[in-house]
């Protein structure tokens, strides 16, 4: 909310700087976001006095002006090219230094500084200026001219009766008691332990009419509108308000309107009571009615938007149709106009929930609903009726008729909350004593009365605070008003062992295995479009309320964001693109969900895996080529082993998937933990790669659940001997199965098998490779002899040229 | 004839070989006489024209000579490299060295683990929870009232009426203080979303880290001590802080902690909209309905809980004014942590 400093001090006297107040004010939760010095953009400006009025030599329609803007200073000289500049006039004028707020030559009119400028060979030291230029008229055909009485050398900020300042305080929605002037000074006055006052101000009623002869009030629906008071102002005259007026309005934010409805934007913002002003003769038998809308009724706003209404809208009613939205927006056809004679003031109390509820249905915030929804005072609406009615006389020179109508049924009392005062030291840590608590929570006007002991109060909570329901929220009273900084930090509280766990750890683990390997982590976005979501399954959890139709649904993978990466990437001229992402993806569950989740939602932890363009970084010394698939199968397979989850792992080639060819199922375990694959063409297309790109998935709670310490096993003391031994077989048989056949048929003493050449080639002959294979050759029980190793070869290559019909090339 | 030529060829190496003082030269003269087509490899051409009977004799004695020259060849090279070693010869040494390609974690996880291993090392332990979350966890059991004005604080992103993305990552609090017993210490990092315009300042996603303590006897000083000293380990043991009443709906009381603004040192400027302080993070005591709706009697525990924005502070850290360059995961940006 926006104060104005000037307007705060009616209420309290402050022996203190702005800057301190703001302090005092964001100590007690009242944050000051901003300070704002109204008249400092007059600054270097002042009341001036024409001296003497020559020809400027060079130009005609330039003249020197010798001005006097000090009475104890020289004049200066100032070269001016208004047509109006006269010898004895008082005039405002800027001095060098200063900001012209709006430079007329400029078509957007952007401020400028003013400088010692030498115009057409005479130096001039200032400007005189127009009301335009300075922002507080219309006028540019010629300079300002003052009253004949201003004084020379007044701050043109104190001449203009702009020596103001705003305040912009954040106001949490637990305190509406502080949506206005008199709310924030009753909180400075409890922290600066002084009084406020509350306006004094004239009468001006007729009592010799009575209300209940000109109108009738009739509340049908009590639960949305506890209370509803109404009075009537006569004989006014709509004008516009006086300068003090408008100007404090203006300081806090709210641009004048008129002198009835300033007055009840006046009262709103020094009460918090939101009030409204109708046009009594164009109230339809001079009634109102309280009640629920007509479903399906169209009403006009004062704005002039039209609102269809649902029929849970609470209306405001004349003798026959709707004329206001209750506390949200009066309608136009009953507003103040400026023939308006009579006023029909209303103040009232409406429930926060029903205007919540009517403001979001018609997406319309106004000060009013705005208060009406936090919860306003319901026992205020009286005086500030009776504040704002006669306000609205004295501005418009009309007359109170005597007597109000206040339809309140049911009065809201002050709670009566218990207290202990142990439980408050308890919950704070601090040690205050009863007496200094009941000092505290007095002084916000909070009623104490001793409960069976003396450490237990029984305190009666005004209803301007809502927000204070129970026992905490007194607690919250007291630590406030004896200041959050003079609350020990306390450091002692008992010591907690904690370490990572097993999972946070793995996590760890595999984000600097990537980091070190060369990788760059992406954060991407969770939401994605629906067509592109869709072709990774039917499971999609979509939003109901997106922000656009590319944010609309979940990601089932982190695929379709990782390209969007790329295509930026190679859109920005890189070319080598090694990334990996670790992020939440989503589905709708079929079956029944892990525990810990939302029924119906999986979520899974994922690290995703990209590889696009060069392999390599630019260097002298190697060749440069783009990735492969076995780039990103060693990659991973690397990764693996380097999180310790070397000997569980089982890769499978059948693994299909929408999205991916050349598709390599993982397994660890014996569970699923994802797939390795090149992206298909299609999917690139819709994001304009024209690159390969390889991606890999993986569950990280697959990755991170099978670690374990690893046991020692004992290694031969026996030479490992090495030997090679090379096939041609048909292409179509895999180095994968030729690989577990020799380890099959050599037994447990092969104890690797290494592929280290492959080639294809004419001479091998059409559809045939060639596949050469090192073996390296063990026993745990002796130093093996050439013959049992050529035994065990022969055995090998026996089996490998029966089963896949191959060729020895070499042993 | 054969045996004229090996002796001509052992003079002609004899002088040559003790004169070659570079590497050059001694390919040159491997080339010349040790290669394929080098002179002694033409010895075994004219070979052919020895008569039979002699040919082994011959053969024998081409071998021995070249095994010779090969050796002294051999040991001439071996002297070159050692000398070459300790002699500044013919390799740029300014070549750039074979680097290993660095990698990058990003900013934000730079931040958040930093984060982490702070509260780890004050004995918290690490938590997550769901990013789809019921209207009961992400509100109702935090004492957000249905209809209350406190939930326009949280614009929400809804997947059916009563299922939303998490507006925060608070109702992990609720989850854990329903599921896990006391003393309970924890912090629970994660993404949140708002629905907001994505602009410079805030986007429709972002990174929370939310903390817990419930246990008998937690009072508001305990957390004020945790903030502080999380503060001083995390922002610099010599920042000024302040503590403001807040309010958030599932704290009471609560409280925003403000730090000087590490870039103008509290004089004011354009990141701390001209106050000198700096928003960090937002606390309070758990509220009782809170602690009631998860199953402790606020009579017999208390509990504090705090949450900061994983973002935000990394952009005040890393000196960065658009949110959105974090997602945009630009290599150019991200190379540069
Ligand atoms: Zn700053």
């Amino acid at each position: 909310m926006r104060i104005s400093y000037n307007w705060l001090r009616r209420y309290i006297d402050l022996d203190a700087s702005i800057e301190e107040v703001a302090q005092k004010l964001t100590s007690l939760g009242l944050e000051v976001e901003s300070i704002e010095h109204l008249g400092r953009i007059f600054d270097g400006f002042y009341v001036g006095e024409v001296l003497d009025v020559q020809k400027h030599p060079n130009a005609d329609r330039l003249r020197l002006c010798s001005v006097r803007v000090s009475v104890s200073d020289y004049p200066l000289r100032i070269v001016c090219g208004a047509p109006n500049v006269a010898a004895g006039q008082k005039v405002i004028v800027g001095t060098v230094g200063a900001t012209v707020p709006k430079n007329q030559h400029d078509p957007n009119g952007n401020p400028f500084v003013l400088t010692k400028a030498t115009i057409r060979g005479v130096e001039s030291f200032g400007m005189i200026c127009s009301e335009k230029e300075l922002g507080i008229g219309e006028d540019s055909s010629g300079i300002k001219v003052l009253a004949a009485d201003a004084k020379v050398g007044t701050p043109l900020a104190e001449y203009l009766g702009v020596n103001d300042t705003a305040l912009e305080i954040g106001i949490t929605p637990n305190r509406p008691d502080c949506l206005s002037h008199i709310g924030i000074a009753r909180d400075l006055a409890a922290a600066y332990n002084t009084k406020y006052i509350k306006p004094i101000y004239n009468r001006f009623e007729n009592k010799n009419i009575n209300i209940s002869t000109l109108a009738t009030v009739n509340v049908k629906n009590t639960t949305d509108c506890p209370r509803y008071t109404a009075c009537i102002i006569q004989n006014v005259e709509v004008k516009e308000s006086p300068e003090w007026l408008k100007q404090l309005l203006n300081a806090a934010g709210l641009r004048p309107i008129n002198n009835v409805v300033d007055a009840t934007n006046f009262v709103m913002l020094e009460y918090g009571q939101p009030l409204h002003a109708f046009d009594y003769e164009h109230l339809a038998q001079h009634a109102i009615v309280v009640k629920s809308a007509e479903r399906g009724e169209k009403f006009t706003s004062l704005d002039g938007k039209v609102h269809e209404l649902s029929g849970n809208e609470l209306m405001i009613c004349d003798g026959e149709r709707s004329v206001a939205i209750g506390g949200v927006m009066g309608g136009a056809n009953s507003e103040i106009s400026i023939s308006t004679n009579t006023v029909l003031l209303e103040a009232a109390y409406f429930s926060p929930v029903s205007v919540r509820k009517t403001a979001k249905r018609l997406g319309i915030s106004t000060d009013a609903s705005f208060r009406f929804e936090r919860g306003i005072d319901p026992n205020i609406t009286v005086e500030a009726s009776e504040r704002a009615a006669n306000l609205i006389a004295e501005l418009s020179g009309g007359v109170v008729v005597s007597g109000l109508i206040d339809i309140y049924p049911q009065k809201i009392v002050p709670k009566i909350i218990s207290l202990r005062v142990a439980r408050v030291n308890a919950m704070l840590g601090t040690t205050l004593s009863a007496k200094q608590i009941k000092d505290f929570l007095e002084s916000i006007e909070i009623g104490i009365t001793a409960g069976k002991d003396s450490n237990l109060f029984e305190c009666s909570v005004p209803t301007f605070r809502p927000d204070i329901e129970q026992e905490i929220d007194l607690i919250e009273e007291v630590a406030r008003l004896f200041g959050y900084d003079n609350i020990e930090n306390k450091t002692s509280s008992e010591v907690m062992f904690s370490a990572p766990d097993q999972h946070e750890r793995q996590i760890t683990a595999i984000r600097t295995w990537c980091e070190s390997n060369g990788l760059n982590e992406v954060l991407t976005n969770s939401l994605i479009d629906s067509p592109t979501a869709k072709l990774f399954g039917n499971e999609i959890v979509a939003v109901k309320n997106p922000l656009s139709v590319e944010l609309e649904s979940l990601r089932p993978s982190l695929l379709s964001t990782m390209l969007q990466t790329v295509a930026h990437n190679y859109n920005h001229g890189m070319s080598r693109l090694q990334l990996f992402e670790i992020g939440t993806v989503f589905s709708a569950a079929t079956e029944k969900n892990r525990s810990g989740y939302v029924e119906g939602y999986v979520e899974k932890n994922n690290i995703g895996i990209c590889l696009s363009g060069e392999i390599n970084m630019q260097s002298w010394h190697e060749k440069q080529r783009v990735v492969d698939i076995f780039d990103l199968k060693g990659l991973v397979m690397s990764l693996l082993r380097g999180i310790g989850l070397d000997n569980s792992v089982l890769i499978y080639y059948n693994a299909s998937t929408s999205l991916t060819e050349m598709t390599i199922g993982v397994e660890i375990n014996n569970t699923y933990a994802g797939f390795i694959g090149k992206v298909k063409p299609e999917l690139l297309k819709k994001v304009k790669i024209d690159h390969d790109v390889f991606f890999a998935e993986l569950d990280l709670d697959v990755l991170t659940k099978f670690h374990a310490v690893k046991t020692y096993k004992g290694f031969s003391k026996f030479p490992t001997v090495v030997r090679d031994i090379s096939f041609i077989v048909k292409k179509s048989v895999t180095v994968a199965d030729i690989e577990i056949l020799i380890k099959k048929s050599g037994g447990e003493r092969i104890t690797a098998v290494t592929l280290f050449d492959l080639f294809e080639g004419q001479a091998l002959g059409e559809g045939m490779k060639s596949v050469a294979f090192s073996l390296k050759i063990n026993s745990h029980e002796k130093t093996m002899t050439d013959a049992e190793i050529d035994v065990m070869i022969t055995t090998i290559v026996q089996s490998v040229t029966k089963t896949f019909d191959a060729t020895l090339r070499s042993v | 004839m054969l045996d004229q030529k090996i002796s001509e060829l052992q003079s002609e190496i004899e002088r040559i070989l003790p004169a070659i003082a570079d590497n050059d030269a001694l390919e040159k003269f491997r080339i010349e006489f040790l290669s394929r087509s080098g002179k002694l490899a033409s010895l075994y051409e004219e070979l052919k024209a020895v008569p039979g009977d002699q040919k082994p004799v011959y053969g024998q004695k081409i071998n021995t000579f070249k095994k010779s020259v090969e050796t002294q060849f051999e040991s001439l090279k071996a002297s070159l490299q050692s000398s070459s070693a300790s002699q500044k010869i013919d390799i740029d040494i300014t070549l750039p060295g074979r680097e290993r390609p660095k990698g990058t974690r990003h900013p934000i996880t730079q931040t958040l683990e930093h984060m982490k291993s702070i509260f780890v090392s004050m004995g918290f332990g690490i938590v997550y929870g769901p990013e789809i979350e019921d209207d009961y966890h992400n509100f109702e059991a935090l004492n957000f009232a249905p209809n209350h004005p406190a939930r326009d604080m949280q614009d929400t992103f809804f997947v059916k009426d009563d299922i939303v993305l998490r507006t925060h990552t608070t109702p992990v609090q609720v989850r854990v203080m329903k599921n896990r017993p006391l003393p309970l210490r924890v912090i629970m990092p994660g993404r949140v979303y708002r629905n907001e315009a994505v602009s410079a300042r805030s986007n429709y996603f972002f990174h929370q880290v939310d903390g817990l303590y419930v246990d008998k006897h937690v009072t508001f000083a305990d957390l004020k001590g945790t903030l502080v000293t999380f503060a001083k380990n995390f922002y610099g043991s010599d920042i000024q802080y302040r503590f403001r009443p807040s309010y958030f709906p599932f704290t009471e009381p609560s409280l925003e902690m403000d730090i000087t603004c590490f870039l103008c040192k509290g004089k004011g400027c354009r990141i701390c909209k001209h106050t000198g302080w700096l928003e960090v993070l937002g606390a309070g005591m758990v509220h009782p309905n809170v602690l009631r709706n998860c199953g402790h009697d606020p009579e017999k525990v208390s509990g504090y809980a705090f949450g900061m924005g994983v973002d935000r502070i990394s952009l005040l850290r890393y000196g960065i004014d658009d949110i959105r360059i974090f997602f945009e995961n630009d290599l150019r940006f991200l190379n540069q942590f």
